[in-house]
């Protein structure tokens, strides 16, 4: 198992974001996430990358236990996050983007800058890479956050919604690009709510409803469950319509 | 890397300062250029730690102020030439870089900046009472050189060419810093602190690295300054003024810019010395009224200060940028 996430919960006050959700992820996955605006997606992978501290329940990342551990400790051991709006290092150039994330596993300058290159030229960054970060549209930032976070050299990748907000197009080939990241041998774990990205990436999915887990497996299984249905649009409405 | 200085740039202005001393004689002159490097020194410093990590400290006075006080110090208390102080001085101000830096740079907000400000006025009200740094008097250095050690000499040449060397080592370890994993870090804290945690940056560590290598210089143009003066009080060791001054320079120039101090330095320094030349006594709020006005135009037109509307106005091949 490469992540084993048990029980964990998040609680703001008395608002509980997350309530003892479980997430088991075998290496070599893509797992996606669903679940309806403030479901606690998000706060659940902020919990998993270490970025916010789990009021109860343990991180275990191959075999490691991460359940107190900072951000930079869970990126050492290989977890890598994008943010649902993107942080790019706006003053930075693009190449100096992804050379922040290089430096991880290549302390020297001109091998993390080796190192970032080619994953420019995996991501189709290669010719923006002496562009201002703060000069790209949404989808390069997204794809800058996909590169940046690959240049720690990830096994675990959570992405969250990085391919929403894109046009058909930029769509297809950002999918191109998850299945290419994937065909390296990295694990993905992906929040989205474009269906399409769930449905032709994914094997499994687990749905997110008020900070529980309220469904999982197979994508095309999941999408007819009555309790992510009523979930999603609400108690009573989808039987009127049927 | 997304400043670039190319070392054409760093020759004309090291051969501007080396003859600036043969062109301008006069004590005048040479007295505006010491208080140029000396101001230069000051906001290099706190550039590292304000510029380039985003951290702005307005308390800095408290590293040139230990810095100031340690040589006249041993030389009053044990009769040890003030140079031996320098590194005492240095000592202090790391371990009250750690003392502050700890507890604040683990917060967001502003802690760090109302930290570095409230520290640095508690010493100097301190200092202004404990007698045996000489209170309100201050302290004196040697009157007459026992020999070159003591640092003491009649004109304002050799002061000229040990601060030259001194910005000339700050600058190389800043053009280093810039271009290493370090430098990396600390602008992508500035930029965004949770993204670069995420990407394994250790924040805190790099905070506190960068607050130490800033103290370790700012305490050492605190020395030269009270070797060049041979006095040293509380307001002129660790007033806020001091402070204030190194972040006005640094922004004027362009903070997280390796030159930008030098820049706001060579402005604001003639500036200031013409002001106090003109008005004399009665223009003693002068200084006051001309920071103050410079923070304004900085924040209301130039946050990025000079270097960054140099980029935006100066043909492209003249930029210092890489970016497309």
């Amino acid at each position: 198992m490469l992540l084993e996430a048990k029980n964990v919960s998040k609680a703001f006050g008395s608002f509980r974001a997350v309530a003892g959700a479980d997430l088991s992820v075998e290496s070599g996955e893509i797992i996606g996430l669903i679940g309806p605006n403030g479901a606690g997606k998000s706060t659940f992978f902020n919990c998993i990358a270490g970025d916010m501290p789990v009021t109860t329940g343990t991180i275990v990342f191959d075999g490691h236990d991460l359940t107190r551990s900072a951000p930079e400790a869970h990126a050492l051991a290989g977890i890598g996050r994008t943010f649902q709006v993107p942080a790019t290092f706006e003053d930075m150039t693009v190449l100096d983007n992804v050379m922040v994330g290089a430096f991880l596993r290549h302390p020297h300058r001109n091998d993390a800058r080796d190192h970032a290159r080619q994953i420019l030229d995996l991501t189709g960054l290669a010719p923006l890479a002496n562009n201002w970060a703060r000069t790209l549209g949404t989808p390069g930032r997204k794809r800058l956050e996909i590169a940046r976070v690959l240049a720690t050299t990830p096994r675990l990748m959570l992405l969250d919604e990085s391919l929403a907000g894109l046009t058909p197009t930029e769509l297809i080939e950002a999918i191109a690009l998850v299945r290419k990241i994937h065909e390296t041998g990295v694990t993905i774990v992906i929040v989205e709510h474009i269906m399409e990205v769930i449905m032709t990436l994914t094997k499994r999915v687990l749905v997110f409803n008020q900070g529980h887990v309220i469904a999982s497996g197979k994508p095309e299984d999941v999408v007819k469950d009555e309790g992510v249905i009523e979930a999603y649009l609400g108690r009573g409405k989808h039987t009127k319509r049927g | 890397m997304t400043k670039f200085s190319p070392p054409w740039s760093a020759l004309i202005i090291g051969a501007i300062l080396l003859i600036y001393p043969m062109v301008f004689s006069g004590a005048f002159y040479l007295d505006i250029g010491t208080t140029f490097l000396l101001a230069a020194i000051s906001a290099s410093a706190w550039n590292i730690v304000g510029g380039y990590a985003g951290q702005v400290s307005v308390g800095h006075s408290v590293f040139y102020g230990f810095g100031a006080y340690c040589p006249l110090l041993v030389f009053q208390l044990f009769g040890w030439p003030p140079l031996a102080g320098i590194p005492i001085g240095i000592g202090v101000s790391i371990v009250v870089a750690i003392l502050i830096g700890l507890p604040t740079f683990r917060l967001t907000g502003h802690y760090f900046s109302m930290a570095t400000i409230a520290v640095a006025e508690l010493i100097r009200i301190f200092t202004g009472t404990w007698d045996l740094v000489g209170a309100a008097i201050g302290l004196q250095g040697p009157a007459v050189a026992r020999g070159w050690w003591d640092l003491t000499f009649r004109g304002e040449l050799p002061y000229y060419y040990i601060f030259l060397g001194v910005l000339a080592v700050l600058l190389v370890i800043t053009a280093m810093m810039e271009r290493r994993r370090f430098g990396y870090y600390l602008r992508a804290i500035k930029t965004r602190e949770r993204a670069a945690q995420s990407l394994g940056v250790p924040v805190l560590h790099t905070k506190i690295k960068a607050l130490v290598l800033s103290a370790v210089f700012t305490s050492i143009a605190g020395s030269l300054y009270s070797l060049k003066t041979g006095f040293i009080d509380p307001e002129s060791g660790f007033g806020i003024l001091i402070s204030v001054q190194m972040v006005i320079i640094a922004a004027l120039g362009g903070a997280g810019t390796l030159y930008g101090p030098l820049l706001g330095a060579a402005i604001l320094i003639p500036l200031q010395t013409a002001t106090n030349t003109w008005f004399g006594g009665g223009g003693s709020g002068l200084t006051y009224i001309l920071y103050g006005g410079i923070i304004v135009i900085i924040a209301r037109f130039e946050p990025g200060g000079l270097l960054d509307l140099w980029d935006r106005l100066a043909p492209r091949k003249w930029r210092r940028s890489r970016a497309a």
